[in-house]
């Protein structure tokens, strides 16, 4: 079978949605609204390639979603106080390095489960959070939105922002000693460590690196808007597991690509529009976002089972 | 994975449990200096009143993760199975009791989905149960349109979750009857000892003869049953069925459960760790809404004490997994070299 079947099926799942739409809502591609819904999830998209990662290196991470909401905050009440966007923007990274230096340390080094160990610190981020800002909208001074662009050009950044940040990812995950570390780590950790491959330092390297991809995440979505709320990363954990699952990252690790991330996120990005377009209640959005995992981890359950008879 | 196979480390649980009750107690003493009205009969009966839901939970899921797995899908099992409750009465007119047992059938069916993709197809668990999670709260959302709830249930159902019984809330009896057919068969039969086996070495497990899909399968179905249950008792407590019924109580019956001392990892544990570990949070929450009624120390710095709980619970469980990551592995370093260094065995205090 293909190496890249998964890619290929999601892409054409993808194609077919969109050809669909062509001929039933033709105005789904007008080009601003296609812009904008494209700029709007880019941010999900940079979270979604540090959550690849830690998937390729059998580990989980559920707490995205409370640091993508922590690092906006921080770098929205710097912002506001005055601080040059510069340094909010490079604080926000910063505070979300730290925050999966934490999970890093609990997993890698006391070799604690990363579900249970990430659940523990989605609620206390969360309900830190709660507790600084009471649930209070943020507003944002004026320089903020869009970097002080105007908006196509700060659309502009956004985009290719993200879309240089996954092809750099993408080449490191082939080309570089450090991506093949995360794959080997990922397969058999035992395996690669007899391979001279340290399996503590590189998990712990990539919750750090996830929380900061979280921190970058929260900056652009942060940009997309006048206002930040304290729960803008609410089931950004869902959202990025979804799409990197359904793009064929196995989540028994050591396998997927980040090109199939991106399919997921525009499969998945692209279901609740259609519901709207072809005139269906939204309330089904996150029904079918569970189906699709589940299909996904079928598909892959199936799959697995065939190459072992 | 390596199990520590030392009787140290079973004395270490056995410490464990007793470490938990001098918590509750110091718990106890802590809250009614510095609280007010909390070690009244009144409060006694709230703190349980309120924590019923969670502690059905926390039993229903300790025989999962003793098999080494992990259900994320209670929480939104509840929305479900409260919201089908709610349309079988509201919509269907169906007897509240007869409503209740099909709730619970549904979430054994639930909690059947889950055992099949997970035992059948050999599907890591907390994928598994991440996307049920996702499912079953989607499908509650769908059925309600997002916003709709049941309210107007007979008195004669709404009593199971605001009166009492025999002196305690009534709920609280029904809470026991399940601890207790739980206890009975994680300790006292031999399927239940099974989940143990399974969760030390399924391999090792399998070799025995025992019937691992089968049983570690049921441990989901038990899970979900229950889940189906608390939901009904949410509902008569509130008395509105809402798609929202039970959002991030599966957090708090993980936390229940891992403070008990049930190894995460799986294969140790017992039920009435679990319990013990459901009253010390339980009443480390109440308590906190205690003190916000405290008056020497100023209003703002009172006021926080109440919203600490969420924070506080999930300090709590990290704090938990970590003492609990050094108790094995120092247990682990013991059974490998004895004669042990001269460390002694950190106590575990929370």
């Amino acid at each position: 079978m293909n190496k890249y079947f998964r890619e290929i099926t999601v892409a054409s799942a993808l194609g077919l949605l969109l050809l669909s739409l062509a001929i039933c809502a033709p105005h789904f591609f007008q080009f601003q609204p296609f812009t904008s819904r494209l700029t709007s999830q880019m941010p999900v998209l940079v979270a979604a390639i540090g959550i690849a990662l830690v998937i390729m290196s059998r580990q989980i991470d559920i707490s995205i979603g409370s640091q993508f909401s922590m690092c906006a905050i921080i770098a929205g009440v710097m912002a506001a106080s005055g601080l040059p966007l510069g340094v909010s923007i490079v604080a926000a990274i910063g505070a979300g390095a730290m925050m999966g230096a934490l999970n890093g340390v609990l997993v890698a080094y006391l070799g604690l489960p990363s579900i249970v160990v990430t659940l523990a610190t989605m609620v206390t981020w969360q309900e830190a959070l709660r507790l600084w800002q009471q649930g209070r909208l943020l507003n944002l001074p004026d320089g903020v939105q869009w970097f002080g662009l105007s908006q196509p050009a700060g659309q502009t950044v956004v985009i290719s922002l993200s879309f240089v940040l996954l092809i750099g990812a993408a080449l490191a995950m082939k080309h570089l000693s450090a991506g093949r570390f995360i794959y080997a780590i990922g397969t058999d950790a035992e395996a690669a460590r007899l391979a001279g491959i340290d399996p503590k330092r590189t998990t712990f390297g990539v919750f750090v690196l996830m929380g900061a991809l979280a921190g970058l995440a929260a900056v652009l979505n942060l940009v997309q808007s006048p206002q930040v709320q304290p729960n803008c990363g609410d089931g950004l954990e869902l959202k990025t597991i979804a799409a990197a699952v359904v793009g064929g990252v196995a989540i028994s690790g050591g396998r997927g690509t980040l090109w199939g991330v991106l399919l997921g996120i525009l499969l998945l990005a692209n279901v609740n529009p259609a519901l709207t377009h072809f005139h269906q209640p939204p309330y089904w959005e996150k029904a079918i976002q569970g189906l699709v995992i589940l299909l996904a981890v079928l598909a892959d359950g199936l799959r697995s089972r065939k190459n072992q008879i | 994975m390596s199990h520590p196979r030392s009787l140290s480390f079973k004395s270490l649980l056995a410490r464990h449990e007793a470490v938990l009750v001098f918590v509750i107690f110091f718990e106890i003493v802590l809250f009614q200096v510095l609280g007010r009205n909390f070690l009244t009969e009144r409060n006694f009966s709230n703190v349980f009143r309120h924590s019923v839901e969670i502690g059905l939970l926390a039993v229903a899921i300790t025989p999962v993760i003793l098999t080494g797995g992990i259900d994320l899908s209670v929480g939104s099992m509840m929305g479900l199975c409260a919201v089908l409750f709610g349309m079988m009465v509201n919509g269907l007119g169906m007897d509240p009791w007869l409503a209740g047992s099909a709730a619970v059938a549904c979430g054994a069916l639930g909690g059947g989905l889950n055992a099949a993709l997970i035992t059948r197809l050999n599907l890591p668990p907390l994928i598994v149960t991440l996307g049920t999670f996702s499912l079953f709260r989607g499908l509650a959302e769908a059925l309600t349109k997002g916003a709709e709830s049941y309210s107007g249930f007979p008195d004669s159902f709404l009593a199971l979750g605001n009166s009492n019984f025999a002196g305690l809330p009534t709920q609280i009896w029904v809470f026991f009857a399940v601890a207790a057919g739980i206890w009975f068969l994680v300790h006292r039969t031999t399927f239940g000892r099974s989940f143990r086996a399974i969760g030390y070495s399924p391999e090792g497990a399998r070799y025995a003869g025992i019937p691992v899909a089968r049983n570690t399968g049921l441990a989901y179905v038990i899970a979900g049953a229950v889940a189906g249950l608390a939901a009904v008792i949410l509902v008569a407590r509130l008395g509105e069925a809402r798609a929202n019924a039970g959002i991030g109580y599966e957090l708090l019956a993980i936390t229940a459960v891992v403070l008990g001392g049930v190894s995460i990892f799986g294969g140790s544990g017992t039920v009435f760790g679990t319990f013990l570990g459901w009253i010390a949070l339980a009443i480390l929450n109440n308590g906190l809404t205690r003190i916000s009624d405290f008056k020497i120390m100023d209003q703002t710095v009172a006021s926080v004490a109440r919203e600490l709980s969420g924070l506080l619970t999930g300090l709590l469980l990290l704090t938990a997994l970590a003492i609990g990551a050094s108790i094995k592995t120092l247990a682990v370093r013991r059974a490998r070299n004895q004669p042990v260094p001269t460390s002694k065995p950190e106590p575990a205090t929370q």
